[in-house]
């Protein structure tokens, strides 16, 4: 369980006992720390979330920001950053939440390098829903909305979104809190369109705590291309673990506002009724 | 020449969408403004880019004017499809001009001029055809090819060509003109023209608007066109994303950190942004959305008007919140309702709805605005102590506070506790839902002191009958009422959520009538469910086409008879 700190609520935790999410929060929470040792200020640091179980999270973490809806998170934190560039934008979001019902807010938030950084929980199912197939479980996944095992072969959310345009891409393991808490660093720090995969295991519908503890290794470098990302990120006999590609690219707040930050610079209103009187030369 | 004095001028020019229809209409109301007249411009295309039948109207007087009208003092078809369609709604003396390269069979006191002919002189032939209406406008008005000529330096490129062209048309009408010319006096003063997707936007713009969220949707998306192509001198941010969810979801999220935001789109974009509309009932975040609405169900008619949306718009989002809907009826009461709309977001804390029609959207209107009257959004500012997002207070307002800041600042979409947390605390959702619902009676208390409804016409008294209206209908109800002379009071609310109900106490025991853009009479209902008025008569039209000024009048005085 959670230890009340400052920056834990006092919402009653109710993730199941042995939850991955238990992990994340606690490698978040430690990220957060060390963002302010290097300068990062927690009152700059926004959160907002979907809906499932790890959106629940908004609610553990004593930090500002937006409680959304399912699947829209991530149109969310670009609406957050555009409001104002100098906050630090996370979007929590589940695996069915943001590469089912909000797939298109990613890929498209990846396409326009959105500063903004996404933490996917990845449990391979719906929680919070009783345990249906999500787009990342895989093919013959039973669940109460495919009880003769799932028909479709599942997505690759790492190669979506490396195609897409990502210019940070991680994979992470709840279990493994400390390299976590790292990448969550590398990744909000990363000034552009940050995706950490998280593999969490759900006790109750989605036990993968035995594959992951012998199946992870973290890889060793840093892919310099896209399509080497792509090679190392993929999962074989085992799945690889850490950061896999990084590169330095404009960013979309900066480019579609030329620099400006609107909730800074906001006009008044004689400058407004001035610019309008130009406008309609009167 | 002979020439005979008109007030009341209205010419239609047709021909197909690539011919610069559109452009002639501006240019044409533009043109009237400058002489210090009134204008009014309708445009009516269709949904294609080349082809097809496009035509506008502009009706000018030096009083001021709410329609165009169907009968024409000047008819320019420029295709054969824009001629038969138009040739009869001349006036008696009216002057119909048609392309004769294209027209085959044409009556005998019309004029053809070979506009085919003339424009294969030039590159772009077609692009060049719609200035042959501006010759005919001069000779007809008896103007000279000096002004012709100043009227097309400052309107279009490619001037020595135009102006060449222009000519060859002007000789050549004015050679076979046999009518009277007519006079059009000037005016007092001149102002602009604008469409109606440009005084919303302009006045939301005054009112403290920030950034723009907006996805492509007729009859919409030239408030989008408009506001990118000032973003950079307004100094304003303008975004088009990948949908209408991405688009009012950005649109929340950057209000929740403190932008004044405004998204739009028409009926089929309005649907997709449903679910978020809640949201920010919910989150208590400030927003405008702007319906300009198309006829509908579903895709309906993407570039015509109608009304079908108004409980659509009443009934937005899911659950029960305070909402504030709108309805302009002119071009100027859409600046300033932009403004004020925009305001009663922030003092309020929820969403505020602009619903609207094509027929304001993209008509174009002399505009007599004041701008000083427009509102400027401002909030409940936290001062300090304990920040508590859903603080509970007796207005139901809670103070804002953005961040960065030492406080947390916490919106959620889940029902929550003060602080912002998550709750199903039977009690706390009771307090919640009570502080929501002691908004909306702290907005119906605002109402009691905002202009709500207007009453055209009291000066005619209590006995006079009354015409209920609203939107953009209000514009054709009162040309109708001035081109037939009519006696009869107007009564058009201008906010319909919460409807204010306690304004229509006065208005009982006499004749009365609906007007409205709808088939199933939605106005008519919401009237009789608010206030128990039941009408004596109504007159829908639901044609996608706004009302035509004579045969509305001519159907207000069967209904009022």
């Amino acid at each position: 369980m959670s230890v009340r700190d400052e920056l834990t609520t006092y919402e009653e935790n109710t993730w199941c006992p042995g939850c991955g999410n238990f992990g994340i929060f606690t490698a978040f929470k430690g990220a957060i720390k060390e963002l302010e040792n290097r300068g990062v200020k927690k009152s700059h640091v926004l959160i907002t979330a979907g809906i499932g179980c790890h959106g629940k999270i908004f609610d553990y973490l004593n930090l500002s920001g937006f409680y959304s809806l399912h699947g829209r998170a991530v149109a969310t934190a670009q609406g957050m950053k555009l409001g104002n560039p100098d906050l630090y934008v996370v979007a929590f979001v589940g695996d069915g939440d943001a590469m089912g019902e909000g797939l298109e807010h990613v890929l498209f938030a990846a396409k326009r390098n959105a500063d903004i950084t996404i933490i996917m929980h990845n449990n391979g199912v719906y929680g919070l829903t009783t345990g249906q197939f999500t787009p990342v479980s895989p093919k013959g996944f039973k669940g109460p909305s495919t009880p003769f095992g799932s028909v479709e072969e599942p997505l690759n959310p790492i190669k979506l979104v490396l195609d897409a345009g990502a210019t940070f891409v991680a994979r992470g393991y709840s279990a493994k809190i400390k390299e976590l808490t790292n990448i969550f660093v590398e990744a909000i720090l990363h000034k552009g369109f940050s995706f950490v995969d998280v593999l969490q295991p759900c006790v109750s519908f989605n036990d993968t705590y035995e594959l992951y503890n012998k199946n992870t290794f973290f890889v060793d470098k840093i892919a310099t291309t896209k399509e080497e990302a792509i090679e190392i990120s993929n999962v074989q006999d085992k799945i690889p673990l850490g950061i896999f590609y990084k590169e330095d690219k404009p960013v979309h707040h900066e480019l579609l506002l030329e620099g400006k930050n609107l909730f800074k610079e906001s006009l008044t209103k004689e400058k407004r009724l001035q610019k309008i009187r130009e406008f309609l030369n009167i | 020449m002979d020439s005979s004095k008109k007030d009341i001028f209205t010419i239609l020019v047709g021909g197909s969408a690539g011919n610069g229809v559109k452009k002639i209409g501006a240019v044409l109301s533009s043109f009237f403004s400058n002489m210090g007249r009134y204008a009014f411009e309708m445009e009516d295309y269709q949904s294609l880019i080349k082809g097809g039948h496009n035509f506008c109207v502009v009706s000018t007087s030096t009083e001021p004017i709410f329609s165009h009208y169907e009968k024409k003092d000047v008819i320019v078809a420029l295709d054969e499809r824009s001629y038969n369609k138009h040739k009869d709604e001349a006036n008696k003396n009216g002057v119909v001009v048609y392309n004769s390269d294209l027209v085959k069979e044409a009556e005998q006191n019309h004029i053809g001029i070979p506009l085919t002919t003339f424009g294969r002189k030039y590159p772009n032939p077609e692009l060049r055809l719609g200035i042959s209406a501006l010759s005919v406008l001069f000779g007809v008005l008896g103007l000279s090819k000096d002004e012709l000529a100043n009227l097309i330096k400052e309107n279009f490129r490619d001037v020595e060509n135009n102006i060449s062209f222009a000519n060859e048309v002007y000789d050549y009408f004015v050679s076979h003109f046999k009518g009277e010319r007519i006079q059009l006096d000037k005016g007092n003063k001149r102002m602009p023209v604008v469409s109606g997707n440009e005084a919303i936007p302009l006045g939301a713009y005054a009112g403290g608007l920030d950034m723009f969220f907006a996805y492509p949707m007729t009859p919409a998306s030239t408030i989008l066109h408009f506001l990118a192509a000032h973003t950079r001198d307004f100094e304003i941010g303008v975004m088009h994303p990948e949908n209408e969810i991405a688009v009012i979801n950005m649109a929340i999220g950057a209000a929740s950190v403190g932008l004044k935001t405004m998204v739009a789109s028409s009926g089929g974009g309005f649907a997709l942004m449903e679910e978020a509309l809640s949201l920010a009932g919910m989150t208590e975040t400030p927003i405008l959305a702007v319906l300009s609405s198309r006829p509908g169900p579903s895709t309906g008619v993407p570039t015509y008007t109608e009304q079908g949306d108004l409980y659509f718009a009443l009934n937005q989002g899911h659950g029960e919140f305070p909402k504030i809907v709108a309805s302009p009826g002119t071009h100027e009461e859409a600046f300033y309702l932009a403004s004020e709309l925009l305001s009663l977001a922030w003092e309020f804390q929820t969403v505020s709805i602009l619903l609207t029609e094509k027929h304001l959207s993209e008509s174009r209107k002399t505009f007599e605005i004041d701008l000083d009257k427009a509102s400027f959004a401002d909030y409940f500012k936290h001062t300090d102590g304990e920040y508590l997002r859903y603080k509970l207070t007796d207005s139901g307002v809670s103070p804002l506070l953005f961040p960065p800041s030492q406080s947390v600042i916490k919106f959620s979409s889940y029902e929550h506790d003060e602080y912002g947390l998550s709750t199903e605390d039977p009690e706390m959702i009771t307090k919640m839902h009570d502080k929501r619902f002691r908004k909306y009676n702290s907005i119906i208390e605002k109402f009691k002191n905002l202009k709500t409804v207007n009453i055209y016409n009291s000066h005619l008294g209590d006995n006079a009958p009354i015409i209920y209206t609203y939107g953009s209908t209000t514009m054709s109800v009162l040309e109708a009422l001035k081109f037939g002379k009519i006696e009869a009071r107007v009564v058009q609310p201008i906010y319909l959520e919460p409807f204010p109900s306690w304004e229509f106490k006065q208005f009982s025991g006499v004749k009365s009538c609906v007007i409205e853009q709808s088939v199933m009479g939605s106005f008519e209902k919401l009237l009789k469910e608010k206030t128990g008025i039941e009408v004596n008569s109504h007159i829908r039209k639901y044609d996608g086409r706004p009302f035509e000024v004579e045969s509305l009048a001519k159907a207000i005085k069967e209904a009022l008879s």
